[in-house]
């Protein structure tokens, strides 16, 4: 070979071994280091200092607390109503709402799982607050147990409106997505045994006080916005009523009742203003100008219901002809108010009455309420064959409406009256209807005569009792299954 | 590089003498002239050859004598020009070649001679000069000529040449075969000229990453396209001047709205969901691909493409890389390709004017044929019928029937989106430069209107310049360049489409007879529809974006051998959004319960990068080696926030933040840093071998600490086997002839910053919860986040005939992604509903790439012609735990990515009136069972997408068209029914069919394809969730039409013009298609379909 290219071979050697050098050198990693971003806060100090991990239930309960899955024009009370027979749609808004008034939920066009995302969304928010106040260390001892308390009742809470629409639903306790994304759907009888589990936690976590801001007992005036062992025993009363366990259901809903000097039922106008005494738990309207978003949405303007979909909801007849002669509770402006348009009057929920933009707040979102723990207790009694403590409870709530004393003296016709009071006592509350009428094996009856009713002739398929899961999620999700019919 | 320079040289000189042995043929010499009379200048004579022939003759004064004003007598009748030269030049021992149009006459066996300074000859108004191709080389053989004489002369063999008596002032025309022409005034008495070459398009200059090359020499895969094809397109957004031009390259106009968003698809669909973009650089600088949406600002159109805040018209060459020789130095970010846009230059010259003035209209191309009102209401009165529905009962909202007026009709298409939009570009640049320093400067106002009623623009002024300098002894060089962009916009934030197709025929009015907006109230004061000019017109949309970019060279030669330069560039993009909601724009009777609103949202991109690199450059044996070595520091900040005002007093004041009662902010930030150390080498054997190796070592701030590094690196190689002498004798007609191959890994981190990181946000609310504030999870995070792996191959095969008159290439192409970060799709009960991670699947993207372009008459009429072909395949190869994977149902081993499956279509069930899907086996059932009756695989990527192009030119008169193809399956917008619900029901605003509806059944027994009608059929469900749901969307369309007439030189000499000429542009003018929608390319129609645009212009030189 000749001496130069030889020569020039080793001039080239020479450079590609310094790039190599160089590329084995690796002093740039400063260069790739962010610091922690600034419009966010990383889990490490989230869960090391009381006011954020406050702050993070404070999340959900915003959320919550937002037009979405639990008020406003999407609300369970709103989508349930539609789906049962106690509400009407204004004749011309389609979309979704059509969807869920005449039984025609749909896998195609999305309609049906409207709550799925957003219930597991707040399944996550919870498990994530759980795993984080779980390996806390430095959170005052107190406020851990209070706020993982509240993590515990909240997921129970998002679980009981999972297994109630959709029926068996997977049942996902950690933010693992690698263990998550593989789940199948667990019997609903687990499902039951995983909230009561959550709940009987939280029972005995949570404080018997309500706890302001930074978690301590009021001083001043009490908001009822925070979860207590009230709350917990309230749901659980409900939970254990739905499992059929029903010495449970009544000896939780003993708690509360009993808890006289916290709870009474106040004159059906006071029932949904802020702090009732009849409340266990409220949300907080968080909306600049708004009282509730369920007011906003039912309560009609003079021009009656209207082609927004904010405006387009009333009483159906099915509900309005159910009430008993001189129930207060359909007196116009008490829970129920008209307006009259065209000739046709137009029933509307006046429960929460106030619509108006920029009006003081005086109305707080009723989640759980004391006239629901004595309609529980009085079923729960009824079942056990105490029909004397049934009536009393059925009638504690008859008084209250200006109605007689019940004159059912069997089981039969006893459970049947609680039934009918449940309707028009929780009326577009928490979509109470529709889930009584599945619990108690009535959707059937009921639904064949309202479903051709409401959607001209269609006729009703039990399967519609259950929601569908999203497409997407039957697409991803390996090991769910839709439910039968979708 | 002087080997390179050599081979050109070589390579030109032989095409010279070819097209000079064609020129002296019989032909040229042998046509006919008539001229006869006595004592006549001899200029007079050469004027009337030009005339007659087209020849210009041409000389050198000085040395061959030729005196133009010498009388002469003539009397030729149909004489071959030969024997009237050689009359002519009778006893002055001249010679002649005919070459290309001119004759060119010199001295007797002193051909091309060199005067010296000291000649007698020479006259003091001497010009002396040297002409060069780019590369500095001399070239010789090149006419210069004074224009609108006869006076000219050839540059010698070291490119130089002499004129004498040229006064100051005098525009030369420089020309030779194969290169650029190019008008220099005179000024001086020198002159250096540098000559672009276009002796072949195999000698363009390609830009690669870090440098450049020519398309011979060049090992990777790149296409080019020029700024003069994108100059002849209007187009808002440089990317659709691509469209059909690139193969490889699938570009998707998603909306007709100016500054709409666009996909950009480079050699397939690498990532099943988001980070398909490839890399943008300008100018050196990487440039976002994606703007950051500012929540309910941008929900409209105004997110977009940032492409659109460059100028089309600043552009110089786009080149888009795509193999892994080609993008491997940009490591990990350009596993989807890059895009290289290089913007304007100086050049060396005087200075000189261009002004560009253009004005021109869009409008939709493609109407829908939907029904009218007495369709419309036949129909609602069928439905009713059909369903045993009394209409007239008083529950019934039947507003369409009872209260508006049956009888009116409105063509809401004309209403809404038929307009013309106005379209103005003005562009001015001045640029000139002597051989140290260059400069360009130029400046663009662009106005676009839009389709919708009102009168709304999108307002673009754009400043672009760049300098450059090098010192004396071209040891030094710097060059600047900036583009700065002002864009203000008031268009819609809303799409008026949807309305446009689905309004009710006998929809009311718009206005009220004072002009106020018809809110068409019922007895009860109710509004009876939603106008859709409220929408449109009240809310007002303004988008202000600044973008800055800007980038440095700065560059050093010690030595012949060695560069050590460095570039710096910054982008700077602010925006500026508000977005009112007037209370005017909502319904009267819903007023009190609604406040005023207003969004005010602003966002600051920032981002800057720093790369020293060394270049060295050495002869070695036969050989040229090359070597690059750099390194790359990025850092990227983003800040946006956006503040919602209610509770205004006044629908006047909704811009006026301070007058809002209740703010409430939103914010975002992030930053995001980069570093990378890279080199290449590369060998070049004798222009025969060519090696290039590259490699690289990234560093990102989106991986997790123990993942942030990560080496990348390719090598390719080209054989070219024309240079070898066998091919060359045996083979002649093989002008060139290169096989090319490469194979690399390149990565992506399109993902988002702080991916590994657990966070949380805060949580917004107007009133906080108990007065203390709330914080949210934020996503799913995922430490174990690592770096993609593309892995790309490669081989091609190129081609010359006919001394390049013809040229082929192909180019397989195979990319098997693996490991690819994605969003991986996610059930939603693991919280979200995707997560950036690794996906565990490989995928494969092969394609063919094969462009053929044509010489194919080089006369007076010039015809050349280009078409290029890709036929891709996407293929996921391998999915290891599939089954247990959220792509279990969606994904299938062998199939293409992104498949869609849906159930078979069946068609009507003549009994019951209703559609029919099949089930697994086949039989009918209206509710299929998921997955296992999903049995339809419909694939919605293209099957194969190309482009012909044909620029034609005759005497000043060029006509260049192109048409774009593409044959693909997409999705059926608008056939069972308008797509949201069946025909019959009426749902405000929503309730119109297409034409295509009457088709329908009506009693037991008909076969009609369309559903019967019905009030209640809550929607086409299963027809449009069916494999029915798609058709045929292929189209070829005349994407490009561009006609311009140069004024003719005597004119442009009048008026002291170096050119002018008008010209007619169109663009999206003709598609031909069996689809049935509004357009195939978007195949929606929720958003405006890609426009026909037709413009007429000026474009003027001095």
């Amino acid at each position: 070979m000749d001496m130069k290219i030889i020569y020039n071979f080793c001039h080239c050697s020479l450079i590609v071994g310094v790039l190599f050098a160089v590329f084995a050198f690796e002093s740039c990693t400063k260069l790739v280091e962010v610091d922690v971003p600034t419009d966010r806060i990383v889990d490490r100090n989230v869960y090391t200092n009381d006011e954020t991990a406050i702050a993070v239930l404070n999340g959900i309960y915003i959320n919550m607390s937002q037009p979405g899955t639990f008020t406003g024009t999407r609300s369970i009370s709103l989508f349930a109503g539609l789906s049962a027979d106690e509400l009407a749609l204004y004749d011309g808004i389609g979309g979704v709402h059509l969807n869920y008034y005449q039984n025609e939920l749909s896998v195609t066009d999305g309609t049906g799982s409207e709550h799925w995302t957003p219930l597991y969304s707040y399944v996550f928010k919870c498990n994530a607050a759980i795993e984080g106040l779980q390996s806390a260390t430095s959170l005052n001892p107190a406020v851990r147990q209070q706020l993982l308390g509240e993590a515990k009742f909240l997921r129970a809470f998002q679980y009981f409106y999972l297994v109630t629409m959709f029926g068996d639903v997977p049942i996902v306790l950690s933010t693992d997505y690698s263990v998550n994304e593989r789940l199948a759907r667990s019997p609903k009888e687990v499902v039951f045994k995983q909230i009561i589990a959550d709940l009987e936690e939280a029972k005995s976590l949570l404080s018997t006080n309500y706890l302001d801001r930074s978690l301590q007992p009021y001083t001043g005036e009490t908001e009822r916005v925070r979860p207590t062992r009230w709350a917990a025993a309230a749901l659980l009363a409900r939970a254990y009523l739905y499992k059929g366990d029903y010495a449970n259901a009544e000896t939780q809903a003993d708690l509360v009742i009993n808890n006289a000097a916290m709870y009474d039922l106040t004159p059906i106008n006071d029932v949904f203003l802020k702090n009732s005494l009849e409340a266990i738990w409220q949300l907080q309207p968080v909306t600049f100008g708004h009282n509730t978003e369920d007011g906003f949405v039912f309560v009609l303007p003079d021009s009656g219901p209207g082609i927004d979909e904010n405006k387009g909801f009333y009483i159906s007849n099915e509900l309005l002809n159910n009430f008993e002669m001189g129930d207060q509770r359909k007196e116009t402006g008490n829970w129920i108010n008209n307006v009259t348009v065209d000739g046709i009057t137009y029933y509307y929920p006046y429960k929460y009455k106030i619509s108006e933009l920029d009006a003081p707040v005086s109305e707080y979102l009723m989640v759980l309420r004391l006239g629901e723990l004595y309609l529980i207790r009085a079923e729960a009694r009824a079942q056990l064959n105490n029909i004397s403590g049934a009536q009393g409870d059925l009638n504690r709530i008859r008084t209250r409406a200006g109605l007689p004393n019940i004159n059912a003296i069997d089981k039969v016709s006893l459970l049947s009256a609680i039934l009918h009071e449940r309707q028009v006592e929780l009326f577009t509350e928490w979509g109470h209807r529709w889930l009584d009428l599945k619990r108690t094996g009535n959707v059937d009856k009921v639904m064949s005569i309202v479903t051709p009713l409401k959607a001209n002739g269609n006729i009703w398929r039990s399967f519609q009792q259950w929601y569908p899961l999203p497409f997407s999620d039957i697409q991803k999700g390996p090991n769910l299954v839709q439910n039968a019919g979708y | 590089m002087l080997l390179v320079n050599g081979l050109c040289c070589r390579l030109f000189n032989a095409f010279l003498l070819s097209l000079i042995c064609l020129g002296s043929n019989a032909q040229a010499g042998e046509r006919h002239l008539t001229i006869a009379g006595v004592e006549m200048p001899l200029k007079v004579v050469f004027r009337a050859i030009k005339k007659q022939t087209g020849f210009s003759v041409m000389y050198n004064t000085a040395i061959t004598g030729i005196n133009q004003d010498e009388k002469v007598t003539v009397d030729f009748k149909a004489t071959p020009l030969n024997e009237v030269l050689t009359h002519l030049f009778k006893g002055k021992s001249l010679e002649w070649t005919y070459n290309d149009d001119v004759i060119i006459i010199y001295k007797k066996e002193e051909r091309l001679p060199v005067k010296s300074y000291g000649d007698s000859t020479v006259t003091p108004l001497l010009l002396t000069g040297r002409v060069t191709d780019a590369n500095g080389g001399a070239l010789s053989g090149v006419t210069i000529q004074v224009r609108g004489t006869e006076q000219g002369t050839v540059t010698d063999a070291n490119g130089r040449f002499e004129l004498a008596k040229v006064p100051n002032g005098e525009l030369l025309v420089i020309s030779s075969v194969g290169f650029e022409t190019r008008y220099l005034t005179v000024s001086g008495r020198s002159l250096l000229v540098q000559l672009n070459m276009q002796v072949s398009a195999l000698d363009e200059t390609v830009v690669i990453a870090y440098g450049t090359t020519t398309k011979r020499m060049l090992v990777g895969n790149i296409s080019t396209v020029k700024g003069d094809d994108i100059a002849r397109q209007p187009v808002n957004n440089p990317l659709f001047a691509l469209q059909g031009r690139v193969p490889g390259m699938f570009i998707t106009q998603t909306s007709g709205v100016p500054g709409g968003d666009v996909k950009v698809q480079i050699q397939g669909q690498n990532s099943i969901t988001n980070g398909n973009d490839p890399l943008y650089v300008v100018d050196g600088v990487p440039f976002p691909a994606q703007l950051v949406r500012l929540g309910s600002l941008t929900q409209g159109v105004n997110g977009g493409s940032p492409l659109r805040l460059i100028n089309p018209a600043d552009i110089a060459s786009i080149d888009i890389l795509k193999d892994a020789d080609a993008t491997a130095i940009y490591g990990s970010r350009a596993a989807n390709g890059a895009v290289l846009i290089t913007t304007k230059k100086g050049m060396v010259g005087g200075l000189k004017w261009n002004i560009n003035l253009l004005h021109g209209w869009s409008e939709v191309a493609r109407k829908v044929k939907m029904l009218d009102t007495r369709q419309y209401l036949d129909m609602r009165y069928e439905a009713y019928k059909n369903d045993g529905i009394d209409w007239t009962e008083p529950s019934r909202a039947a507003d369409d029937l009872k209260v508006w007026d049956t009888t009116r009709y409105t063509d809401w298409q004309e209403a809404l989106i038929g307009n013309a939009a106005q379209y103005t570009n003005v562009n001015v640049s001045v640029s000139g430069g002597s051989p140290t320093s260059q400069y360009i400067i130029g400046g663009t106002w662009h106005r676009e209107g839009t389709v919708l009623p009102g009168d709304f623009d999108d307002n673009k002024a754009s400043v672009h310049f760049s300098l450059s300098g090098t010192s004396y002894n071209r040891k030094f060089s710097i060059q600047l360049s900036g583009n700065y962009m002002l864009d203000r916009n008031s268009l819609p934030g809303f799409d008026a489409t949807p309305t446009a197709i689905r309004l009710e025929p006998n929809a009311p009015s718009i206005y009220n007879s004072d002009m106020t907006l018809n809110w068409a109230p019922d007895q009860s004061g109710r509004s009876t529809w939603d106008n859709p000019l409220a929408e449109y017109t009240l809310q007002k949309n303004k988008n202000n974006v600044n973008n800055l970019i800007s980038n440095m060279l700065v560059g050093f030669k010690p030595t012949e051998e060695i560069e050590i330069r460095c570039s710096a560039g910054y982008i700077n993009t602010q925006t500026t959004n508000v977005l009112t909601v007037p209370l005017a724009a909502v319904r009267p009777e819903e007023r009190p319960f609604a406040f005023r609103s207003a969004d005010y949202g602003n966002n600051s991109f920032n981002s800057w990068i720093i790369e020293p690199q060394i270049l060295y450059k050495k002869s070695i044996g036969k050989g040229q080696f090359d070597g690059l070595i750099g390194g790359s520091i990025q850092q990227t900040s983003d800040n946006s926030s956006i503040t919602t005002g209610i509770g205004h007093s006044n629908d006047l004041l909704l811009e006026d933040i301070k007058a809002a009662t209740s703010l409430s902010v939103r914010s975002s930030s992030s930053l995001y840093k980069y570093n990378a150390l890279f080199g290449r080498l590369n060998y070049n054997w004798d222009s025969r071998y060519i090696v290039n190796v590259t490699a690289r070592r990234d560093g990102s701030s989106r991986f997790g600490p123990k993942n942030r590094f990560h080496n990348f690196g390719s090598i390719g190689f080209a054989w070219i086997f024309s240079e070898y002498d066998f091919v060359k004798r045996k083979l002649n007609m093989v002008s060139f002839g290169k096989l090319r191959g490469s194979y690399g890994i390149t990565g992506n981190d399109q993902i988002g910053d702080y991916g590994y990181l657990s966070t949380y946000f805060p949580t917004y609310a107007d009133i906080p919860y108990q007065g203390a504030a709330g914080l949210s999870v934020g996503s799913l995070p995922n430490p174990y986040l690592q770096w993609e792996k593309t892995r790309k191959w490669q081989m091609g095969l190129d081609l010359g005939f006919f001394k390049d008159r013809l040229l082929l290439n192909a180019t397989y192409a195979n990319n098997r992604s693996s490991n690819q970060i994605i969003e991986y799709g996610l059930p939603t009960i693991a919280g979200y509903s995707s997560i950036a991670r690794n996906f565990p699947a490989t995928v494969q993207n092969s394609s063919w790439e094969f462009t053929v372009g044509t010489v194919n008459l080089k006369r007076r009429l010039e015809w050349t012609s280009s078409i290029n072909l890709t036929i891709p395949r996407n293929k996921l190869i391998a999915f290891p735990g599939i089954e247990e994977s959220s792509y279990a149902n969606t994904l299938i081993i062998g199939q293409p990515l992104g498949i869609i499956r849906r159930p078979h279509f069946l068609g009507l069930d003549p009994k019951t009136g209703l559609y029919q899907i099949a089930d697994s086996h086949g039989d009918p059932t209206s509710r299929p069972v998921y997955p296992d009756d999903f049995t339809a695989l419909i694939n919605t990527l293209p099957k194969f997408y190309g482009g012909m192009q044909n620029n034609l030119s005759y005497k000043g008169i060029q006509v260049n068209f192109l048409f774009q193809f593409v044959k693909q399956r997409g999705l059926k917008s608008l056939y069972y029914s308008a797509g949201r619900f069946g025909p019959g029901r009426f749902a405000r605003g929503q309730s119109n069919q297409p034409a295509t509806v009457l088709d329908r059944w009506q009693k037991e027994g008909d076969k009609q394809p369309i559903q019967r009608y019905s009030t209640t059929s809550l929607s086409p469900g299963f027809a449009t969730g069916s494999d029915a749901g798609y058709a045929d969307a292929s189209f070829m369309r005349l994407k490009t039409l561009s006609a311009s007439w140069d004024l003719p030189d005597k004119w442009l000499q009048k008026i002291h013009l170096q050119n002018c000429s008008f010209y007619v542009q169109g663009q999206n003018l003709l598609t031909i298609t069996g689809y049935k929608g509004l357009d195939p390319e978007n195949q929606s129609i929720e958003t405006l379909p890609p426009l026909r645009t037709i413009t007429v212009g000026i474009n003027t030189i001095f």
